[in-house]
């Protein structure tokens, strides 16, 4: 008997240990299979340089590399084809020393591509720079900031064969000079027009380089089936390596699949035709969340969601009593839960939650009618007033207005919404020919100066951003000391002051954060939602178990 | 008939310089910069002027309008703003999805809707007349999207017989759920008129002199009857074929087919000029050469009809 036990209890614990062994296997990773990825439409472009949308974004960062990259819980940047990097004294200078042994994609759509797979050097940044500026790429005044932007842009005037602030010091060397300093400029890099392509592909394909995308990320393009899915596949000289040094990315390759209908998108994943789904849309969201469980990813995102006042126009010009009394009357809570199933959080200032400075004491607006009220009659309208809300067309926004609508009415507020498509609303917007616009806003690079800058800045009144026309120029000045501050904790500082008056001027309603999702089939594993959004979910790194 | 032929072709050209003239006109008086909306949210008052100067919408409307002109005559259709692809290129790949799609619905729907309205005039008052006719209100009444959304929910998700969306490699079965939505209410439409055209005809002297000379009823139907019922039912199907390629948006949208639908909505949604252009020009061409067709088969079907 004590035999038996003896050989019992060794049973069970060899049983045990290939139990532990086997589950230690299955969270390994395994090479091979394809990622079926869930896209709304086609992706307009492929060149990093003329990108202005997620969906081209999301290609993107599977074909190519910057030189620094997001950290993906949004705490700044990492190095990426740039190893390290310093500023000098005053921040005008900044040296990039570049990895070496980074290749360019030797194929592109089954053929070689003209580079030949060559290694990466600190020239090919310099062309990809400079070759933004030449073909008018919309994010080429991002870096407007590094020395020599302006000649280079009015070459034709001033002659300029080059971009003078850009210097090659070495092969693996890269020099940016400022005008002036510009505390943001490494996160600026981050951003995903700042990818570096081949000379060679990029002059032989000219304007067609967007359909012939070479660069030197995980992925290569191997077929392009327009509205219907673009077919990436591994590219097997890729730099990075896992922890343990094996080379990635695991997956063999990915597939952008084109379903532009969210119901049928929702049901080819359900039937495990899809692997992964971005940007859940809120009719499934309940339903999809409990069904899957902690495959639902879901996060807040750097984003803000407002409606605007034109401060430039009455009622709203020089009455800071009226745009706090719409403050006030709106309860942001009711209506995230009521209408978008409380996805996104009430907003109380102009920061979302997950960007680096994120003031969690600032003093907000709440829900109070009584203050609102109040507020109204300081304003000079104590028995409210009418005016009208722009939206553009959205089922989304054309719900959050209703509610808002129905809101402002209990305490006199009459809201006309009107609704017109997005390039009317952009042009209405920024040449200050509403009352009230709404608005969102999703950073291009972590810093607040993305948002207090851009958005309320007043240099950059109308298609700059700041599309409410507000002005102070206390915020002004604070907001222009913290670009080029380049201590953390000071510039931190400015920005929380800023922030707070800009609060209390309510140029516009802060209503709410946005937030970001991806849902995962359970055979996917090590897909990590980052802080910049699900577009741009890292797929290096990520296996399936599931062939 | 060939200078028939050659007038009706004449005749498009002028059709044709209309449409494109209105769609420019349209094109020119909608608000909403391209140019913005390629910028995005936030944009450079600079990179916008080089945008615009670069699509040529910085010139004189009058100025842009011959340019088009002057390109449109060369067969340049221009390229798109939003994703540079030479318009005529994107057109000819997605038209053959388009094609594809549009052609198999229509033979469906003709097969279908032709079958079922002579037998319904033949057997008036039967339980099928009844039956074919009641499906055929409910097809001409249902929404080709809730059709679409219902056939993929059945035969895709729940049966899981064919495969719910997409265009596979071209397989047939990828082509048998989107036909069936967008033959629906084409098939329903011919079935009622043929249906109505062959009582009318069926209740003709000739055909009663026919069957008094003792033909069987196959050949009174088929070969009497039928020939001149056809004339209005030939018209509609011309004119549903048109409808069909124009009108595929919702089945490609549901299907995530690759067809020329979903290009021209989208291209709207971007203001992409060259690529709006391009889709209603070669929409219209197709309307004015179906049209043409069905002109010229009124011949074959009738000899009576004359060309002059």
């Amino acid at each position: 008997m004590k035999r038996e036990m003896k050989v019992f209890l060794l049973f069970l614990l060899t049983f045990g240990v290939l139990c532990m062994a086997g589950a230690a296997f299955a969270e390994d990773p395994v090479y091979g299979g394809i990622l079926r990825w869930r896209e709304i439409n086609d992706p307009p472009k492929l060149d990093p340089a003329q990108a202005t949308d997620t969906v081209s974004s999301r290609a993107i960062y599977l074909m190519f590399d910057s030189l620094v990259e997001n950290d993906s819980d949004g705490k700044g940047v990492l190095p990426a084809l740039a190893e390290s990097w310093e500023g000098s004294e005053g921040g005008t200078v900044w040296t990039f020393k570049l990895r070496k042994g980074v290749r360019f994609h030797k194929e592109c759509l089954g053929e070689p591509t003209a580079n030949g797979g060559r290694e990466v050097t600190a020239q090919d940044w310099k062309y990809t720079f400079e070759r933004m500026v030449r073909d008018n790429s919309p994010r080429a005044y991002f870096i407007e900031m590094i020395e020599g932007y302006q000649d280079f842009v009015s070459r034709d005037e001033t002659g300029a064969t080059e971009w003078s602030g850009i210097k090659v010091l070495d092969e693996y060397t890269l020099q940016f000079k400022l005008t002036y300093s510009f505390a943001p400029f490494v996160s600026v890099l981050a951003y995903n027009s700042f990818m570096v392509i081949p000379r060679e592909d990029a002059e032989k394909w000219g304007k067609e380089f967007n359909f012939h995308p070479v660069g030197t990320g995980p992925f290569m393009l191997e077929r392009w089936d327009h509205d219907q899915k673009v077919v990436l596949k591994k590219n097997p000289d890729y730099w990075r390596k896992d922890d343990k040094g094996n080379p990635l990315p695991y997956l063999d390759g990915v597939e952008l699949v084109i379903i532009p209908d969210n119901t049928i998108a929702y049901e080819e994943f359900k039937k495990g035709n899809l692997d992964a789904f971005q940007d859940f849309p809120d009719e499934f969201y309940v339903e999809a969340k409990a069904t899957y469980g902690p495959l639902f990813q879901e996060r807040p995102w750097v984003g803000t969601y407002y409606y605007g006042f034109n401060n430039s126009k009455e009622p709203f010009k020089g009455n800071r009593a009226l745009r706090q009394a719409v403050n006030y009357a709106v309860d942001r809570e009711r209506i995230s839960d009521l209408v978008i199933e409380g996805r996104y959080p009430p907003g109380k200032g102009v920061l979302p939650p997950g960007m680096p400075g994120f003031n969690p004491d600032l003093k907000g607006y709440s829900y109070d009618p009584d203050k609102a009220k109040a507020l109204l009659k300081e304003a000079g309208y104590p028995d409210g007033f009418e005016c009208e809300l722009q939206v553009n067309n959205n089922p989304r926004h054309k719900a959050v207005a209703e509610a808002i609508q129905a809101q402002l009415m209990e305490l006199g507020i009459k809201l006309n919404i009107k609704v017109v498509d997005w390039g009317v609303h952009l042009d209405m917007c920024e040449r200050a020919e509403t009352q009230m616009f709404r608005m969102g806003w999703v950073v291009d690079y972590l810093d607040p100066d993305n948002f207090l800058y851009v958005l309320l800045h007043s240099s950059n009144h109308g298609s700059k951003g700041n599309y409410s026309f507000y002005s102070n120029p206390e915020v002004d000045a604070l907001l222009a000391e913290a670009r080029v501050e380049t201590n953390w904790d000071k510039r931190i500082e400015l920005y929380r002051k800023a922030e707070q008056l800009i609060v209390e001027d309510a140029p516009w309603v802060f209503l709410f954060h946005y937030s970001t999702s991806l849902l995962g089939q359970e055979w996917v594993k090590n897909m990590h939602l980052p802080a910049m959004g699900d577009y741009s979910t890292p797929l290096y790194n990520v296996w399936v178990t599931k062939k | 008939m060939f200078t028939y032929f050659l007038r009706r072709l004449l005749y498009t050209i002028p059709v044709l310089w209309g449409v494109v003239t209105v769609v420019f006109i349209l094109m020119a008086v909608v608000p909403g910069d391209p140019a913005r909306i390629m910028m995005g949210q936030r944009g450079d008052p600079a990179t916008l002027a080089r945008i615009r100067a670069d699509l040529g919408l910085d010139l004189p409307l009058h100025r842009q309008y011959t340019k088009f002109l002057g390109e449109l005559l060369r067969g340049d259709l221009g390229t798109s703003y939003r994703s540079n692809e030479k318009v005529s290129i994107a057109l000819s790949v997605r038209f053959g999805a388009t094609l594809r799609l549009a052609f198999w619905a229509m033979v469906v729907a003709s097969v279908l809707g032709v079958t079922a309205g002579i037998v319904s005039a033949v057997k008036q008052y039967s339980v099928f007349d009844y039956s074919a006719m009641f499906l055929a209100i409910s097809g001409v009444s249902a929404p080709v999207f809730w059709v679409g959304l219902l056939l993929l929910l059945a035969f895709a998700y729940n049966l899981h017989w064919i495969p719910g969306v997409g265009y596979g490699d071209g397989q047939a079965i990828y082509l048998i759920l989107p036909v069936l939505t967008l033959g629906v209410r084409p098939a329903a439409l011919i079935a009622r008129l043929t249906r109505s055209c062959m009582l009318e005809v069926l209740n003709q002297d000739y055909i009663r002199t026919a069957r008094a000379k003792g033909l069987s009823e196959k050949i009174v139907v088929i070969k009497h009857a039928l020939k001149n019922a056809l004339i209005p039912v030939v018209t509609i199907i011309g004119t549903q074929v048109a409808e069909l390629l124009s009108g595929a948006v919702l089945t490609e949208t549901i299907f995530a087919w690759p067809g020329i639908g979903r290009l021209a909505v989208e291209a709207l949604v971007a203001r992409d000029f060259p690529m709006i252009r391009g889709t209603v020009i070669f929409m219209a061409l197709i309307f004015l050469v179906t049209n043409l067709v069905v002109d010229l088969s009124y011949g074959f079907i009738d000899p009576r009809v004359r060309f002059e």
